[in-house]
């Protein structure tokens, strides 16, 4: 998969992947119970969630208007 | 699994599935309906998701078989199942004097403000000691303070055979310093047998459910 070059897609797009890579770390967390799995859901997949979400907003706020 | 945990899983897949359409296409946030939706799916799913997540392992890491999938634990385990009423453990596990599927987390929380933070943070400890140190064998793990009898007063207060038991009122400082815990309810002489894993060999075992 080829990333956007409109920047603002761009960093949909990386916002997307954290918080996929996120959310698949919390699904196998669930699946695990293992007291490792509680600190890799907490540390890694709470992370990556903060991460995409961070990247999101930045995506919302980080608009540039072309110049006239 | 769970419900709760089932409903998690289900909200995480469909979060994953609806965060991939914009992976692949993140040209549809152009319109109105789109950035809404990006709005939705990249920024209130995620928390909730997170928090839904966060909450379901939290209330697993209360079971009993999460707290015994330690290799460490596994003797505590087998001490539930003592078949001699006078360890401590067992007599309230086999008996449902605590919830079998809950019995660590019901004794070893503390039932203060924060308690169930303060039992998680001790959680992460024993973690960092299982993997990252040497840790000790099973007989000789010690509780990080001495225990507490609020622990045990959180039920048995109140409760008829705590207060009118005979052993109880045999003296009438006994009561009074039980409930100020200046004397420990795990005393020898009281009730002192409570895990005693170093023996578990020589003592019988309970085959029954609880």
């Amino acid at each position: 998969m080829k990333l956007s070059e409109n920047p603002i897609e761009r960093r949909l797009q990386i916002s997307g992947i954290l918080l996929i890579l996120g959310l698949l770390t919390e699904l196998v967390c669930l699946f695990w119970a293992r007291p490792l799995s509680f600190l890799a859901l907490i540390s890694v997949g709470g992370a990556l969630l903060i991460l995409g979400i961070a990247v999101y907003l930045l995506s919302l706020v980080a608009i540039r208007q072309p110049r006239q | 699994m769970p419900h709760e945990t089932t409903l998690v899983v289900a909200l995480l897949l469909m979060n994953a599935l609806l965060i991939g359409v914009f992976v692949v296409r993140p040209a549809i946030t152009v319109t109105r309906g789109g950035k809404t939706m990006a709005f939705l799916v990249l920024f209130l799913l995620p928390i909730l998701c997170g928090a839904m997540g966060t909450s379901s392992e939290l209330e697993r890491s209360k079971t009993t078989k999460f707290c015994l999938s330690c290799h460490i634990m596994e003797p505590y385990g087998q001490s539930l199942r003592v078949d001699d009423p006078s360890y401590l453990a067992a007599a309230h596990f086999q008996n449902h004097r605590v919830p079998a599927d809950s019995a660590c987390y019901t004794c070893h929380t503390n039932y203060a403000m924060f308690g169930s933070v303060k039992a998680k943070m001790a959680g992460l400890r024993h973690i960092y000691i299982y993997y990252l140190t040497t840790p000790p064998a099973p007989e000789n793990i010690k509780l990080h303070e001495p225990y507490n009898n609020r622990e045990c007063l959180h039920c048995h207060l109140g409760a008829r055979s705590f207060e009118e038991g005979a052993v109880h009122n045999a003296d009438p400082e006994l009561l009074p310093a039980v409930k100020t815990n200046k004397l420990s309810c795990i005393s020898s002489g009281c009730h002192g047998v409570v895990h005693k894993v170093g023996t578990l060999n020589k003592m019988k075992m309970w085959k029954g459910q609880p």
